[in-house]
């Protein structure tokens, strides 16, 4: 066998996302930048989703957090690339992410009168320090501190999980299988 | 329903066990079908990303994972062709010759039925095959055994730093024992030390299932059927062997396997599962339940990750995933008042930004800009070692069926863990040891994980009575010697150590024995 890091296929972390009817490999922040329609979640779940996400990890908004957990929600889940596999959930993982972002949305507008997308940045902060601490108050949603880790390890992925995210700490990919051109029909 | 050709055996799962009997069984002769439950999957199937390793694990869970402690299901276990070893980090130290006799020596666990003599000559055989590399003089814990045949990997930033912390305080570490290429090894290229080891080594450097003996096993003439759900397993009209295992294929119909000898090699929750819900007639409590000990002592390694923040740059995204160097230091069961049971460590863990055991992960309460100042810093200074804790075999600690049904109508498995007192205590030495080492390694700041569930283990007991275990020396089923069980579920006690070593060993041994006295399970 004489495979090296140089010479295996190519293939990274574009999905597949449904435009006007026609499939397109696309990368989670082009899916943003084109403003692909959501498959599962509605508009106002997604637009929770993620001003949450870009609030655990700045530029999940951009590289497309939303879009990734809509486009791994319509898949089967045993397939499924979310970190939420790692937890003792059972599928649908839709139900959790549904149940969850309508707790927030709830506690956002119960505390600070507003979506999370229209807190201002310390009221943000607040509310997911009180997802992570367990204090939210009549929190009505799937465990609290459950859903601040699933959705940060969310925004995580796509900050930081991906060849752009490893550049922005200046770390090597050393991929084994290099990520592909980035999009392709 | 549709009932297959009889075959000489059916092996279900092709992870790190069943992949070992497909190939030593095929290679003596029988016909072999390995029923997959996850997909078919090859080498070059194997991204280099956390994101896409998220195949190789469960998506859609069968075991409800419960009680005070968790055994980390989904995240140990695996799906797809070579299971949960396609996304192991080939870490492969021995059991000792102790973990064996804990009953005995120390009156604590239980004695497996066989001595660590009779195991040995597998060891060597197996790491013979596979190509291990690492110092077997260095480690001076090391229980009798050829030398390793490849020289140890070699000792990354990370690495040296971390052992500066147990020189300190002379303590002795030990390159790391593992099944990675150190060099090029009959036809396979040595490790590019990229730490993608968690992804699944794509280059056959890292002698998972898909690089030696599910490829043997194939050529060799065994069958492998991926998305088949084996959910009972058949038996005969005596009601007493088995003839074969009931699965679903990819399309949902209902098939069945008919064989003289069924295997089941899945994960240790899963093939428990499997036989409690192959009760019928005169196996009315679960088929292998005649002790009531089916399912009963589940153990898991209760781990801690230590962290600390050098100022050197550690370079901590290279190397291999499971470390660089080790410690037995503290293998010693009875050398504390407080607890009993062994200690391991793992030094130089490679880190990528994220996942389970990533960078981000390491501070789980920072986010905001405060994640990405620790972001920006740690992915370059960071440093990790993992103190793994023996679990004791407790009754208490168990494996059910659920009401809850999988689409199948298999009743879920709930797995209810507890690592009790004696576990939190072992588990606190090894977090204040933890902490004092990455101290007098020079580390500014310094801090540790949760308790995690590292491997799972037990739950089909082996022993010599049949009163007091499921299987025997060999891992058949005492009351149904035509069903053979593969993995780290037959272990009667946990050690600190990694399993897959063992169970590669423990399937080999009962491999050649299956195929040497055929005669005497099928009838």
């Amino acid at each position: 066998m004489t495979l090296s890091r140089r010479n295996f296929v190519k293939q990274g972390l574009a999905l597949t996302f449904t435009v006007a009817g026609k499939p397109l490999l696309l990368t989670p922040r082009e899916a943003h930048a084109a403003e692909v329609p959501f498959s599962v979640l509605s508009a106002q779940e997604a637009g929770t989703l993620r001003a949450v996400c870009e609030g655990l990890a700045p530029g999940a908004a951009e590289g497309g957090a939303a879009h990734f957990v809509d486009q791994q929600l319509g898949v089967d889940p045993d397939h499924s690339l979310l970190f939420i596999k790692y937890f003792n959930v059972q599928p649908p993982y839709v139900d959790f992410y549904r149940a969850a972002l309508s707790a927030i949305r709830r506690l956002s507008e119960a505390t600070f009168g507003a979506e999370v997308a229209a807190l201002k940045a310390e009221d943000a902060k607040a509310l997911l320090q009180s997802l992570r601490d367990d204090k939210a108050a009549d929190w009505d949603g799937p465990p609290a501190p459950l859903v601040y880790q699933v959705l940060r390890n969310d925004a995580v992925d796509v900050v930081y999980g991906d060849r752009e995210g490893f550049a922005s700490l200046d770390l090597p990919y050393l991929a084994h299988i290099e990520p592909p051109p980035a999009w392709r029909q | 329903m549709r009932r297959a050709e009889k075959t000489d055996v059916v092996i279900v799962g092709s992870g790190a066990a069943g992949s070992v009997y497909a190939a030593l069984l095929a290679e003596a002769g029988k016909s072999v079908v390995v029923l997959e439950r996850g997909p078919a999957r090859k080498l070059t199937d194997l991204y280099s990303s956390q994101i896409w390793a998220r195949r190789l694990k469960w998506g859609a869970p069968h075991v409800l994972d419960e009680g005070r402690d968790s055994i980390w299901h989904n995240f140990n276990a695996g799906h797809g062709y070579g299971g949960a070893a396609v996304h192991h980090f080939g870490i492969w130290p021995r059991f000792h010759p102790e973990d064996l006799r804990e009953r005995t020596l120390y009156g604590k666990g239980r004695d497996w039925p066989l001595d660590y003599e009779q195991l040995r000559p597998y060891y060597d055989q197996v790491q013979e095959e596979v190509g291990l590399s690492g110092d077997a003089e260095q480690e001076i814990w090391r229980p009798p055994g050829a030398p390793y045949p490849l020289p140890p990997l070699p000792v990354f930033q990370q690495g040296r730093l971390a052992a500066r912390g147990f020189a300190a305080l002379d303590l002795p570490t030990a390159p790391i024992p593992a099944a990675i290429l150190s060099r090029p090894y009959k036809g396979r290229p040595a490790c590019l030390y990229d730490a993608w080891c968690d992804a699944g080594c794509p280059t056959g450097a890292l002698a998972n299932p898909l690089v030696e003996y599910l490829p043997r096993a194939l050529k060799a003439g065994a069958a492998l059927r991926p998305d088949s759900h084996a959910t009972r397993v058949l038996l005969d009209a005596s009601g007493e062997r088995a003839s074969g295992v009931e699965y679903f294929d990819g399309k949902g119909e209902r098939r069945e396997q008919p064989a003289d000898l069924v295997i089941l090699a899945a994960f240790p929750v899963e093939n428990a599962r499997l036989l409690l819900n192959s009760a019928a007639g005169k196996h009315a409590a679960g088929l292998g339940n005649a002790s009531g000990l089916l399912g009963r002592c589940l153990m898991t390694h209760p781990a801690v990750n230590i962290f600390g923040m050098f100022k050197e740059e550690t370079r901590c995204w290279e190397g291999v995933t499971g470390g660089q160097l080790f410690s037995q230091h503290a293998f010693a069961k009875d050398q504390s008042q407080r607890a009993f049971g062994s200690r391991q460590w793992v030094l130089g863990l490679g880190l990528k930004p994220n996942d389970l055991l990533g960078v981000a992960m390491s501070r789980a309460d920072l986010f905001g800009a405060d994640l990405h100042r620790f972001m920006k810093r740690g992915s370059r200074h960071l440093g990790a070692m993992i103190g793994s804790c023996e679990s004791l075999p407790e009754e208490t600690n168990r494996i059910e069926l659920a009401p809850q049904r999988d689409r199948f109508g298999m009743p879920l498995a709930r797995a209810v863990f507890d690592a009790g007192d004696n576990g939190r205590a072992l588990w606190r030495q090894a977090v204040d040891e933890g902490l004092k080492i990455f101290r007098a390694a020079g580390a500014t700041e310094v801090w540790r994980s949760p308790p995690v569930g590292q491997h799972v283990l037990g739950g089909t007991l082996m022993g010599k009575d049949p009163a007091t275990s499921v299987v025997n020396e060999y891992a058949q089923l005492h009351d149904a010697p035509n069903v053979v069980i593969g993995g780290p579920g037959v272990f009667p006690t946990s050690s600190a150590v990694n399993p897959t070593f063992t169970v590669h060993a423990l399937a080999m041994r009962s491999a050649r024995r299956l195929a040497s006295h055929w005669g005497q399970f099928v009838c």
